[in-house]
């Protein structure tokens, strides 16, 4: 049946509640979803399980990706996860997506990225501007178990990329020619097809590329080869290789959207997987936090635990409301995919700008506490130093932060002008984990936002938030002064000379793109704080947190706020032991983990 | 929001167009040929999001942010807008 019934019952029968009935629908599946990952990866201390820590550990030693572990994902047909689900796959939402991988990063990035993240990453474009023809078709590869590459150089900005071009020359008896390499794509050597980024006409400027889509099968053989892996630091157990080809032709029903408009199919692409990517990754900085308490609480020192140090506690309790607010932040993002999808070229950019950033600052202080074992590749703590070697590659794929950054650059004179204490704030699905969405409006996404209805969320927050307790009151005030921090980026931004509104900006300008998606963050952390005060989870309902990850924000921006009241950090750090001892996740979903 | 009932001429346009490119180019406007597409000039895909931007907030018409790629020079962009102007406001 059609998803958008669905989906428009489901918000109709809402109404004022979030989730009516929590046992059917959208919600149903994906926590099913991922109770089945997780009991199938089962536990990660056991070292007889082929997806424990210890055997990871080993396969990346080996320079490989666990076979059984594949071989697990296949059994599961993982790939199902990035169809939609009107193609017969499981897709419905960008944020369930999310969580459902992040299953996978908790264990390995390695596996989460070469076995499923790339054939996501590349099969977007098709799903975003594909023929109806080529959307079937690549489902029912993918629903084979197929994998697919994607190969699209760095887009976002600068005129760099339109030198030195992978070509794919109109052929005289219709098709294309291929001609020119490839390099650093994943799964290069064992992908079904390839989606590429080709240069289709000599001409300079941004309607000379298109996207093709090419299938390995049937390829002349003499006119393609595979060129040799790369070593890399991280995600080692990757296939990172390249391809070249020679005058290799392709038939003309290769193009994927239309000719010239590759630019805009990789863009818009890039606004489902930039807003997915990060929130996925989290999983493994998850598990960098389990890791370090389970450190903590058994280590001696100064004849006490480690958990017991005030400098240890406040590292351990600050590495939480990372991964708190950067789940808020990928939330949002994801499920402005399918609210805001005229915002979201903005809020993709700014999460995989600023996520990645925050998780590497919390992997490196939380490094410090794990002492000399950080730099043990082996053993109970090995996994750590994996993951903070693995993590810099989702910085580094398919968007850098100056990139992301320079995708918010042109536009915030106009949010500035036109949005920013003005737009309505966001509604408040947004920032319900929980609560059904309707498919994703490909046709909806566009390159450049002209509204910003998240940082009107926190604007509103200054009159609508609670002030009963001094927890809440704390959290009140530090949203006054984040909102004096967005009326000081609209005057800046508001007077942003000519060449700062070019990819040679200046590195203050960047720099306010970094305050933009901070406060964007803060954003997303009162929305979703807002949304859960009548909600089940008590801890998302409390002040505490929300209070506690706000005044971090505002540290992050520089801001001297006061120091929060009692009862905001003890409660956060009752949380991070709670969840270690009961075994949850570290996100804002609480799952239940096999260890 | 106020929109102006007669749009500016061909001429006006053409010179505020050229202005605000050699603005973000760094160049004279004498530089900036009307004929030659702007990536030639080196007018990034940031700058051309900006330039929209530019056009909405000063002509008060919605334009889609591929406006620059699809009329690539200022002769091109001209004659796009004027019809845009002639459609009426609001339109994209």
């Amino acid at each position: 049946m059609p998803i958008g019934t669905a989906a428009t019952e489901a918000q109709q029968a809402s109404g004022d509640g979030r989730h009516e009935n929590p046992l059917t629908g959208q919600e149903a599946r994906v926590s099913s979803r991922v109770a089945t990952l997780e009991e199938r990866f089962a536990d990660p201390h056991d070292e007889s399980n082929e997806l424990s820590y210890a055997r990871l550990l080993q396969a990346d030693e080996a320079g490989e990706l666990p076979r059984e572990g594949e071989r697990l994902l296949d059994d599961l047909v993982l790939n199902a996860d990035f169809v939609p689900r009107e193609l017969g796959g499981r897709l419905e939402r960008v944020d369930t997506l999310v969580r459902v991988m992040r299953q996978l990063f908790r264990r390995d990035v390695a596996l989460g990225l070469g076995y499923g993240v790339t054939s996501f990453m590349a099969a977007v474009n098709v799903w975003t501007s594909g023929s109806e023809e080529q959307r079937r078709h690549l489902a029912s590869l993918l629903l084979d178990g197929g994998k697919v590459s994607v190969a699209y150089h760095e887009l976002a900005h600068g005129n760099d990329f339109v030198r030195n071009e992978f070509e794919a020359r109109p052929s005289v008896g219709g098709g294309y020619l291929l001609n020119g390499a490839k390099q650093v794509i994943n799964n290069a050597d064992r992908a079904d097809a390839w989606v590429l980024f080709s240069r289709t006409d000599p001409a300079p400027g941004s309607r000379s590329h298109s996207v093709l889509m090419t299938e390995r099968a049937g390829l002349d053989p003499a006119r393609h080869r595979v060129l040799p892996r790369y070593d890399a630091v991280g995600v080692r157990g990757c296939h990172l290789s390249g391809l070249e080809f020679d005058d290799c032709p392709v038939p003309a029903s290769d193009l994927v959207g239309e000719v010239g408009h590759g630019v805009e199919v990789a863009l818009r692409a890039f606004q489902l997987t930039r807003s997915a990517m990060p929130g996925m990754a989290l999983g493994a900085v998850d598990t960098g936090l389990r890791t370090v308490v389970r450190f903590a609480a058994r280590r001696q020192l100064y004849r006490r635990t480690v958990l017991e140090i005030p400098h240890a506690r406040a590292t351990l309790t600050g590495a939480f409301l990372d991964l708190l607010i950067c789940d808020s932040l990928s939330l949002t993002a994801s499920r402005a995919v399918h609210l805001l999808p005229g915002e979201t070229s903005v809020y993709a950019a700014a999460v995989k700008y600023l996520v990645p950033r925050m998780l590497g600052d919390t992997m490196n202080a939380l490094s410090v506490v794990l002492g000399a074992r950080y730099y043990v590749r082996e053993g109970e703590f090995g996994i750590f130093q994996k993951h903070i070697r693995d993590l810099p590659v989702l910085s580094l794929g398919h968007a850098g932060s100056a990139a992301c950054q320079a995708t918010i650059i042109p536009q915030l004179s106009r949010l500035a002008r036109r949005s920013w204490f003005q737009s309505e704030p966001a509604e408040p699905r947004l920032f319900r984990p929980r609560e059904e969405l309707g498919p994703v409006p490909y046709d909806k996404l566009t390159l450049a936002a002209r509204t910003d209805a998240l940082s009107a969320t926190l604007v509103a927050a200054v009159d609508q938030l609670p002030g009963g307790t001094p927890q809440e009151r704390a959290a009140h005030n530090l949203a006054l002064g984040l909102t004096g921090e967005l009326r000081r980026l609209q005057e800046s931004s508001r007077s942003l000379t000519p060449q700062n509104r070019t990819a040679l900006a200046s590195p203050e300008t960047f720099e306010l793109a970094d305050r933009y998606a901070v406060l964007l963050a803060a954003a997303s952390v009162i929305g979703v704080w807002q949304q859960a005060r009548h909600d089940e989870d008590p801890f998302l309902a409390d002040a505490a947190w929300a209070a506690a990850a706000l005044h971090r924000l505002a540290r992050r921006l520089g801001q001297q706020p006061p120091d929060l009241p009692d009862g905001c950090e003890s409660r956060v750090h009752e949380e991070v032991l709670r969840r270690f001892e009961e075994q949850r996740s570290y996100d804002l979903y609480d799952t239940p983990l096999a260890g | 929001m106020s929109a102006p009932t007669t749009g500016p001429t061909a001429q006006a346009l053409s010179t505020w167009l050229v202005e605000r490119i050699a603005g973000y180019l760094q160049r004279e406007t004498a530089e900036i040929d009307p004929t030659v597409p702007l990536a030639e000039y080196g007018l990034d895909s940031v700058a051309a999001l900006s330039l929209c931007g530019d056009i909405e907030e000063d002509f008060e018409i919605m334009v889609e942010p591929t406006v620059a790629w699809d009329y690539p020079t200022v002769q091109a962009l001209t004659g796009h807008l004027l019809e845009e102007f002639a459609a009426g406001p609001g339109a994209a």
